[in-house]
């Protein structure tokens, strides 16, 4: 298939094409796979969210219901609010983090500054469950952080502060999280010209100045893609608040997950889904309109 | 006569610089170091070391037939996300190719939402059009959950060779086809591989879309999720342990054949 | 220590990295008000002395003096001069206004002050109206203009330009060198530039500092630069130049004889002290300007050279003629001379006579 593709996609230039039948087989083969495994899926799934469930059974007659039935359910509508802030919240705190990590990363040369990196994005390919699982480790009831604090004496019995609650998710969420921070921010920070700083300095700015009138403002495209990609990632994960939130951790990703297991209402679960592909897509644009507004401007 | 915010500065920002990687690696270690110690009664007995989870791993079939799962799951994604990937990327960069930013659009779609909504949407349609939940569903959720890395991948090296390649091979008489086989593969072969090691280290780890569209069958991420969901094993230790040590060498091939070449010989000047 | 006039003093200041070596022993002095180019190939160090006054290099070896101060361990930002890089550094994120205002804006100026004085500084730049734009809403000749305002507003004691005409197109480039230096003259500041350009460097420096390989080989002014090179580089870097090898004769009061293949000639030492004083025998050039020769029997000049026109130039105002010496067929020698209207000029083949007035030719030694 891809030999076809590659066939006609090679051709140079239109007029030297064979036949009129291998442009269309070519579009034919490229869109073939993306529209019927995603495209159509994700039209279905929009679809299903107008449907409804009765006894079991689904029923195929367009409705708003389940829209109707988040916005004014008292159940779902606070969740929603309350797991939006614990992702700007692990947005901002992954921020916090990798913003001086990924400026140290620019101070360094050469090599050094690469292989730093890479160390940095290595654990992004590690098993993602199984890093749930080692934070969890550390922060439950007799996990290290507990035997530490009752080692040094700061408290007198275990700490139930981070286990199986939503403390717990936002702080795995963060640890989690914080190397898809790093690597914007660092690309931003990398773009900026030494020149710019040069300038910075010979205009009188001591060191301090530079980072907050220079180095702060030029660094805003990537930190804020830095934010919308890692609440992106925060809002739709629903791994993560089932092994480490308990009970009162609900968030809004293991509600709709819910939706497809216990409760078995997949067009609610549709519709769910739909209103977390919406924040999605806001997150992500205000992310990239940050980029092409500072980008223009260089 | 540099200011004492400017000479604390760099200090501060080794430590906050170790710190992450502190919080990067450390809770791995924990498994790791207690994979080779015994666990009674949900506390780690550090008397003595010993392999013994190790054996007991080998002995546990339904481990080794999630691990094969993995392995075929990752195989058909790398093969069919770098066909599909290289494909679609000398569609686009042809001039015959139509509505190439809804091309590129679709193919993003899966990348940049939640893997949930991919996951689920997938899981509905398949019922839909009536497809048995297999390891084919698995693998097709794969394939376009890594495809756009994979395109990506793919695309940005075509894009940095230079048209007139292509045009100087039909110049000295070569077909559409000895053209791509003998100018433009071998330009793309470091891509794809890098692009192959990626497709496979992405779907190694997949858990969220695989455990919405898999059947009977599990892979080694959603067999460890069942797994640590009943609790502290000594068995899952020694099991994180080698899948990190694997994942870990996948990582540096990637990187390998990924990064540019004077990113990793590096430059010194001022 | 502080001589009267002097604002900056290199004193055998080196710099290498690692191994290589990029200035060896420089002495350069700048002086109050004066506009200095300092001119040389690329790689010959001059960007380097710019950096090393600017304070973004560190000297390896030297000082520099300001006001007979060592300023080799003094911050950038604590340097009263200021820069206008190559690229310009622009401040992409802030105003016309924010980047010319940046400089006062870091060192807590009120903002009533600050504003006027950037109004002024852009009415002198002739920016007045453009205060709001972003830098990439500029071109390349107003973003100049607004990297030389940003520079002057701190009213700096020295002014350092790193090759800042070298991105724009030969027009505007002509425009700027003169905008320059009338916007030097009117602030009074010193100027420090640095090209790679001949002919920009004396279109507007008071003074030429001739850089190559990390050595300065000539400072002077303009005229002296061009007609009076010290050394070979310089007498071949400006231009179209003649070049005859030859031994040194005896000096005699204020020229000295060399003996060529081509004949004997007679240059100038006049304020030469070395070549009035290298010895007898010594491998040395004539350098004489092609404009300086005349072409004809009765020309009036002390050398003289029977040659042969080999090629005819036709240049716009003046007709370039290549000539081999008859005495010396190695010897190849220039004529600048005025074009005709009538297009009558000398043709290849035709035998005439090159006649060099003794006082426009000079010694440099080999």
């Amino acid at each position: 298939m891809s030999g076809r593709v590659a066939d006609a996609a090679t051709n140079p230039g239109a007029h030297v094409g064979p036949s009129r039948l291998a442009p269309w087989l070519a579009m034919l083969a490229a869109y073939a796979v993306p529209v019927f495994f995603v495209l159509a899926p994700l039209t279905l799934f929009l679809g299903y969210s107008f449907f409804s469930v009765d006894q079991g059974d689904i029923v195929f007659t367009p409705t708003i219901a389940n829209y109707v039935r988040f916005f004014t359910d008292p159940i779902f509508l606070p969740i929603f609010w309350r797991t939006c802030l614990l992702c700007l919240a692990v947005a901002v705190l992954c921020v916090l983090f990798a913003f001086p990590v990924a400026y140290f990363l620019t101070t360094l040369r050469g090599r050094r500054r690469y292989t730093l990196l890479v160390l940095l994005l290595v654990p992004l390919l590690m098993s993602y469950v199984i890093k749930i699982y080692a934070v969890r480790s550390i922060l439950g009831g007799n996990g290290m952080l507990n035997k530490a604090l009752l080692a040094t004496g700061l408290i007198d019995q275990p700490s139930m502060l981070f286990v199986f609650n939503l403390n717990a998710v936002l702080l795995t969420l963060t640890v989690l999280l914080i190397p898809f921070a790093v690597l914007p921010i660092f690309l931003s920070l990398e773009r900026i010209p030494k020149a710019l700083r040069h300038a910075s300095a010979d205009l009188g700015a001591s060191g301090a100045q530079t980072f907050w009138r220079v180095t702060v403002p030029l660094s805003m495209p990537g930190t804020l893609s830095a934010m919308s990609f890692v609440f992106v990632l925060a809002i739709g994960d629903f791994l993560t608040p089932q092994m480490v939130g308990g009970q009162s951790g609900f968030t809004f990703g293991r509600i709709i997950y819910s939706q497809f297991g216990t409760a078995f209402n997949w067009p609610f679960g549709a519709a769910l889904s739909v209103i977390l592909a919406a924040v999605v897509i806001v997150a992500i644009r205000l992310g990239g309109h940050a980029e092409r507004r500072h980008g223009g401007a260089r | 006569m540099m200011r004492l915010a400017d000479r604390l500065a760099p200090a501060l920002l080794m430590l906050m610089t170790l710190v992450v990687f502190v919080l990067l690696y450390g809770p791995l270690m924990v498994p790791i170091v207690s994979s080779f110690f015994t666990v009674s009664r949900g506390a780690v007995d550090w008397s003595q070391p010993t392999l013994s989870a190790y054996v007991a791993l080998m002995a546990n079939e339904s481990v080794l037939n999630a691990l094969w799962t993995t392995l075929i799951v990752g195989a058909g994604a790398v093969i069919c996300s770098v066909a599909l990937g290289t494909g679609i990327a000398l569609y686009y960069t042809s001039p015959h190719a139509k509505g190439r930013a809804f091309l590129q659009f679709i193919i993003f779609l899966p990348f940049l939402m939640p893997p949930i909504i991919t996951g689920l949407a997938l899981l509905i349609f398949f019922r839909q059009v009536e497809f048995e939940r297999s390891l084919v569903t698995i693998i097709i959720g794969h394939t376009v959950f890594v495809l756009a890395l994979v395109y990506r991948t793919i695309l940005t090296r075509l894009q940095s060779l230079s048209e007139s390649l292509v045009e100087a091979s039909y110049d000295l008489g070569a077909s559409r086809w000895q053209t791509f086989r003998l100018v433009l593969l071998p330009n793309l072969s470091s891509a794809m591989v890098g692009a192959a090691v990626l497709a496979f280290a992405l779907s190694f780890d997949e858990t969220m879309i695989t455990l919405l569209v898999t059947g009977t069958q599990s892979t080694l991420p959603v067999r460890l999720w069942a797994m640590m969901r009943l609790g502290f094993t000594p068995d899952i230790n020694a099991l994180v342990a080698l899948v990190l040590l694997f994942t870990t060498i996948l990582c540096l091939v990637a990187v390998r054949f990924l990064m540019p070449k004077s990113a990793i010989e590096g430059s010194d000047e001022d | 220590m502080n001589e009267a006039g002097v604002l900056l003093k290199l004193r055998s200041v080196s710099k290498s990295y690692g191994a290589t070596a990029i200035l060896h022993n420089v002495d350069l002095d700048v002086r109050d008000g004066e506009f200095i180019t300092i001119l040389g190939p690329s790689g010959s160090g001059k960007t380097t002395i710019l950096r090393l006054i600017g304070g973004f290099t560190k000297p390896s070896g030297g000082e520099i003096l300001l006001d007979g101060r060592d300023i080799a361990a003094m911050p950038i930002n604590q340097r009263p001069f200021n820069t206008v890089f190559q690229d310009y550094a622009l401040f992409p994120h802030l105003t016309v206004e924010g980047n010319v205002g940046y400089g006062l804006a870091v060192r807590g100026t009120p903002r009533a002050e600050t504003a006027k004085r950037v109004a002024d500084a852009l009415e002198l730049v002739q920016l007045g109206p453009l205060g709001k734009r972003y830098p990439a809403q500029l071109s390349g000749g107003q973003r100049q203009r607004v990297a030389l305002a940003r520079a002057i507003i701190c009213r700096p004691r020295l002014i350092l330009l790193d090759e800042p005409l070298a991105a724009l197109d030969v027009e505007l480039r002509r425009h700027m060198q003169t905008f320059l230096k009338s916007i030097q003259t009117e602030i009074r500041t010193t100027f420090l530039f640095v090209t790679h350009d001949q002919e920009e460097a004396i279109a507007m420096a008071d003074r030429i500092c001739v850089m190559n390989a990390g050595r300065i080989q000539q400072i002077g002014s303009p005229h002296e630069v061009y007609y009076r090179p010290s050394c070979e580089f310089v007498a071949k870097f400006f231009g179209e130049n003649n070049l005859i090898s030859g031994t040194l004769g005896p000096a005699n009061g204020l020229t000295r004889a060399i003996e060529t293949r081509a004949g004997r000639v007679l240059c100038s030492v006049e304020g030469q002290p070395d070549m009035a004083a290298a010895p007898v025998g010594s491998r040395a050039f004539a350098v004489c300007r092609p404009e300086a020769v005349a072409i004809g029997d009765e020309a009036a000049g002390e050398n003289r050279f029977v040659v042969s026109i080999d090629q005819v130039a036709f240049a716009g105002a003046s007709t370039m003629a290549t000539a081999s010496s008859v005495d010396d067929p190695t010897l190849s020698l220039k004529a600048r001379i005025p074009s005709r209207p009538d297009g009558s000029t000398l043709s290849p083949g035709d035998a005439v006579t090159f006649v060099v007035p003794a006082n426009a030719c000079r010694l440099v030694p080999a």
